[in-house]
């Protein structure tokens, strides 16, 4: 590559001198030549015709004494010129008179005519030279002269001459190329040394070089001074920059020293950083922990000491004396302040962990303030208070529904609490703007002034209080941060002996459409309630026994047609039947006699309703029960139940199975059912659970989540899955704080929710009878 | 018809290259016409296409002038004519009227003079010697001797018998032969190349005497 660009120049120099020199060189020789071969030709018909005219004056004398062989004769003297192909003597009619002819076998061409006024004439045809000439005398034609030559003379000398002109050409060629070395040595070498100078300093970047100043050609010796001119003024300013990069590069030396220190520093911190990052959430992560263990560890003993007191209190295991009556209460408002606090204080930790999270939704506001007042109201009442409330209506919050309900009892009960008997406490709700404005306010003692703020710290208790009232000192603590949560601000406008103001706005709902609850979700497993099926022909008595039926928690069906009655009670298989017996067109013991003989509906227990005071017949014809009219609510029930009892009973008893991991709870629980005559079995782990149930299947399960081995969740989650278990009852009995999820989920799959921290024992009894009724009285 | 003889005449492969091939042919014999009419018109011997003897030999008789050099010191050379003289009975008839009528030969017209004595002989240039006059041959030869007149005959044996040039038949054609020392002894020079056409030539002199 470098070679090649070297010897471009040079190369080109010599190509060109060579082209210029050979082009001229060969226009000069085609030009001589051609003029050359004009000049021979012309030559050659000069000869050619001067033979013709000896030709023609020696045969004047055959022509005219008529002697063809005298010129023959005369013709035969052409045959030295080797070119001659042929020649002819003609008589003037154009006869042939004589021939000769190179080669034998030629033939006497017609005589070409000659232009009149001419003597002689000549063409080229067929590589060949054609003359013909007259032979005159006196100026009259006697006859002529043809003759014909090759060109071979002529190709000859053109073969010779450019035989010669290639020699010439070469040897020009020749000396072109030595007379191009010179030049070269002249003019292309220290161009190309100048080039390979300006390579050695572009690449290199050396700028000492210079190159060797030559005086032969001036431009030559121009642009080299101007170049080695550059050269020294590039030196010296590179000279000048290499001093300046060199300072820069300390510069930038030191500099990056200095990043490089600032930038350790920096390392050093963040690393630091992340080391108390990772310290805090370790130590968040363990407060999670220690919170979680705690609301679990601290609740299970206290539940044991709420329930055995409870159990004590009812006297159930022999009479107390008054003191220990008063030294179980004591413990058991103890224990119960002590759940209260640990609740209190989970509550509050998880609000400022952020934990608390809302399930927003349209509250209506009058049916909370409703639910708050009848629950407040007994305390409200004890105390001689009057509870009020003042809310408009049509008011909607955009709010968690059981947060709202948290805030309103926290208010309103510390208002009972704190106010004199006789006092008075006011609920109000009204809307302020694009807000509903809550408030609470009492006509107690007041807060005085400075105590305003402190008031909503944790633990804080009003000093002249004194009394020994339940408070944790958390509840408005709690509450305020609540109302923060939910975006609003707890105010208080008080004034010491003027009672006090609680008040907080929330954000108006806005129209939000109301999401179709899920069927999955919303559709209680609650047990299905016993069907009733009612057969009266009379409709203001069928709809009288119906309602009484349906507001006890019945599901009822109606029959205005006794003869269709059988058909029913076959198709519907009701729990019970209550008969009338004065009916048209079937009369009632028709029926009844009817259904008994069925084997489909015989078991079916029948409550005769009726005026007809006779029993006897009644029961003599299958009656289960005999009511004679009118009945009222309480008979009907009686009645209904003892059938429902008798029908259940004919089932084999199957025992509640109690999952809990701690033993005294458990103990508690087990004592609570037996107390209520229920059978009783129980696990205290998941997989005894599970096996338990496997083998044979309860009644219903109270179940814990909190268990070794195998969870509650993972518990209840199988049995939904397995069809064998899918509709076996199960009431969950927990003191795990639950998220939203996990309470839906419970709601979803388990009969009831239960929470161990607040007063469990009444509402699961409760609902055992509710659905299990029929163990216990058959047991009793 | 000159135009076209000029255009096409002189280069006849031209012609054929260059003119469309249904003029050609026309073209080739309007040019051939064109040549004949022109050697027919000036030509001496052009429309004797079968000429008979006497014709041939008259034509002969002209032309014999052309190749011959008359010393000027010689009586025919003085005279302002070119005579051509016949002896004896004259066997062309008007043939040799038509023939030399009218030419001229070394710058003078040429006229035709019949003779019968021989002394009238010394003023002609060329003397036919009529078959005739075979008896009177010796008389006539003698008084031209060295007179400078061309003697000319187509008698058997002239030649030998002293004459210059004596036809001869070879089959239809007409040659003759010379008898060189006869003309070189009367000062005349005869010119290569009538010697070169001649069917002999004699020079040893009268050898038949």
């Amino acid at each position: 590559m470098a070679t090649q660009q070297e010897h471009s120049i040079s190369r080109r120099l010599t190509w060109m001198n060579m082209l210029v020199s050979g082009v001229a060189l060969l226009l000069a020789c085609t030009a001589f030549i051609a003029f050359d071969m004009i000049t021979f030709r012309q030559a050659m018909v000069r000869n050619l015709s001067a033979q013709a005219q000896i030709v023609g004056s020696n045969s004047v004398s055959a022509l005219l004494f008529n002697d063809p062989q005298s010129a023959e004769n005369t013709l035969l003297a052409l045959k030295p010129a080797h070119n001659i192909l042929y020649a002819q003597v003609y008589l003037p009619d154009g006869q042939p008179f004589a021939s000769y002819s190179r080669d034998p076998g030629r033939h006497a061409p017609v005589l070409p005519p000659i232009p009149p006024g001419q003597t002689e004439t000549h063409w080229i045809e067929d590589n060949q030279i054609a003359l013909v000439r007259s032979i005159l005398l006196d100026g009259k034609p006697i006859g002529a002269v043809y003759i014909r030559s090759d060109l071979q003379e002529l190709y000859g000398r053109f073969l010779r001459y450019a035989a010669i002109a290639a020699v010439v050409l070469s040897a020009c060629m020749l000396a072109a190329l030595l007379i191009s070395s010179v030049f070269r040595k002249a003019v292309a070498d220290p161009i190309v040394d100048l080039s390979k100078l300006a390579r050695i300093v572009s690449q290199d970047k050396n700028y000492s070089v210079r190159a060797t100043p030559i005086r032969s050609f001036a431009e030559l010796a121009i642009l080299i001074d101007a170049f080695n001119e550059m050269l020294a003024q590039i030196q010296q300013s590179e000279r000048a920059l290499r001093i300046a990069r060199d300072e820069m590069e300390q510069r930038v030396l030191e500099r990056t020293a200095e990043l490089e220190a600032a930038k350790k520093e920096v390392e050093e911190f963040s690393h630091s950083v992340v080391l108390a990052k990772e310290q805090v959430e370790r130590g968040s992560k363990f407060k999670d922990q220690f919170l979680s263990t705690m609301s679990h560890e601290l609740r299970t003993p206290l539940n044991a000491v709420l329930g055995f007191s409870d159990l004590l209190a009812d006297e159930r295991y022999g009479p107390l004396n008054d003191r220990q009556q008063r030294y179980v209460a004591h413990i058991h408002t103890g224990g119960k302040h002590l759940l209260r606090l640990i609740s209190d204080i989970l509550d509050l930790s998880k609000i400022e962990a952020g934990r608390m999270e809302l399930t927003r939704e349209d509250v209506t506001v009058t049916s909370s303030f409703a639910e708050v007042i009848s629950a407040l109201y007994p305390l409200a009442e004890k105390k001689s208070q009057a509870l009020l409330q003042h809310v408009a209506p049509n008011l909607h919050l955009y709010a968690d529904a059981l947060r709202f309900k948290q805030i309103l009892m926290n208010l309103a009960g510390n208002a009972i609490k704190f106010t004199p008997e006789g006092g008075r406490i006011e609920l109000a709700a009204r809307q302020v703007d694009d807000q509903v404005r809550v408030e609470v306010r009492d006509n107690g003692a007041g807060i005085p002034l400075d105590q305003q703020q402190r008031i909503f710290e944790a633990f804080v208790r009003l000093a002249q209080t004194g009394t020994a009232s339940e408070g944790t000192g958390l509840g408005l603590a709690i509450t305020a941060r609540l109302v923060e949560l939910h975006g609003g601000k707890l105010g208080i406008e008080s004034q010491s002996g003027e009672g006090s103001c609680f008040y907080f706005s929330l954000p108006l709902a806005a129209i939000i459409p109301v999401e179709a609850p899920q069927p999955s979700v919303s559709v209680s497993r609650a047990r299905k309630a016993p069907r009733i099926l009612i057969i009266e022909d009379n409709a203001a008595t069928g709809q009288l026994i119906q309602s009484q039926l349906t507001s006890s928690g019945y599901e009822t069906l109606r029959c205005d047609k006794p003869e269709r009655a059988m058909e029913i009670a076959a198709e519907q298989q009701p729990d019970a039947i209550t008969l009338d017996l004065i009916m048209q067109p079937v009369h009632g013991l028709e029926v009844l006699l009817e259904l008994k003989n069925d084997p489909r509906t015989s078991k079916i227990p029948v409550i005769v309703v009726t005026v007809v005071d006779q029993p006897g017949v009644g029961t003599a014809l299958g009656a289960d029960e005999y009511l004679i009219k009118p009945v009222d609510k309480a008979t009907l029930l009686g009645a209904v139940e003892r059938c429902l009892l008798s029908r259940g009973g004919a089932a084999p008893a199957r025992a509640i199975l109690v999952v809990e991991d701690d033993v005294s709870t458990l103990e508690v629980i087990v004592e609570l059912l037996e107390a209520y005559g229920y059978a009783v079995s129980t696990a205290t782990d998941g997989e005894q659970a599970r096996a338990s149930v496997a083998q044979f299947l309860p009644e219903l399960v109270i179940l814990d989540l909190v268990l070794p081995k195998l969870s509650g969740f993972e518990l209840l989650a199988e049995w939904r899955s397995n069809p064998r278990t899918a509709d076996l009852s199960v009431f969950v009995l927990t003191n795990k704080d639950l998220t939203k999820e996990e309470e839906k989920y419970i709601h979803a799959h388990a009969e009831s929710l239960f929470r161990k921290q607040h007063a469990w024992r009444e509402p699961l009894i409760k609902q055992l009878e509710r659905v299990a009724t029929a163990l216990s009285w058959e047991k009793t | 018809m000159l135009s076209a003889n000029e255009t096409f005449g002189s280069r006849p492969s031209v012609q054929r290259q260059v003119c469309p091939r249904s003029q050609c042919s026309f073209l080739q014999f309007l040019t051939i016409v064109i040549a004949l009419t022109f050697f027919t018109a000036t030509g001496l011997l052009a429309q004797q296409a079968k000429p008979n003897e006497y014709q041939v030999k008259a034509t002969y008789l002209y032309n014999f002038g052309r190749f011959v050099k008359w010393p000027d010191a010689a009586g025919p050379a003085k005279g302002d004519s070119f005579p051509v003289c016949v002896i004896g009975q004259d066997p062309f008839g008007a043939i040799l009227d038509s023939t030399l009528g009218g030419e001229a030969l070394d710058g003078k017209p040429v006229v035709l003079r019949r003779i019968s004595k021989p002394h009238d002989a010394g003023e002609c240039r060329i003397l036919f010697i009529s078959s005739t006059e075979e008896k009177r041959l010796k008389e006539i030869l003698t008084a031209l001797d060295e007179s400078g007149v061309l003697t000319v005959s187509d008698m058997p044996g002239f030649t030998r018998r002293g004459g210059m040039i004596q036809f001869l038949l070879e089959g239809d054609r007409v040659r003759f032969e010379i008898n060189l020392a006869s003309a070189e002894s009367a000062k005349l020079v005869l010119s290569s190349e009538l010697l070169k056409v001649a069917a002999s030539v004699k020079r040893s002199g009268r050898s038949g005497d």
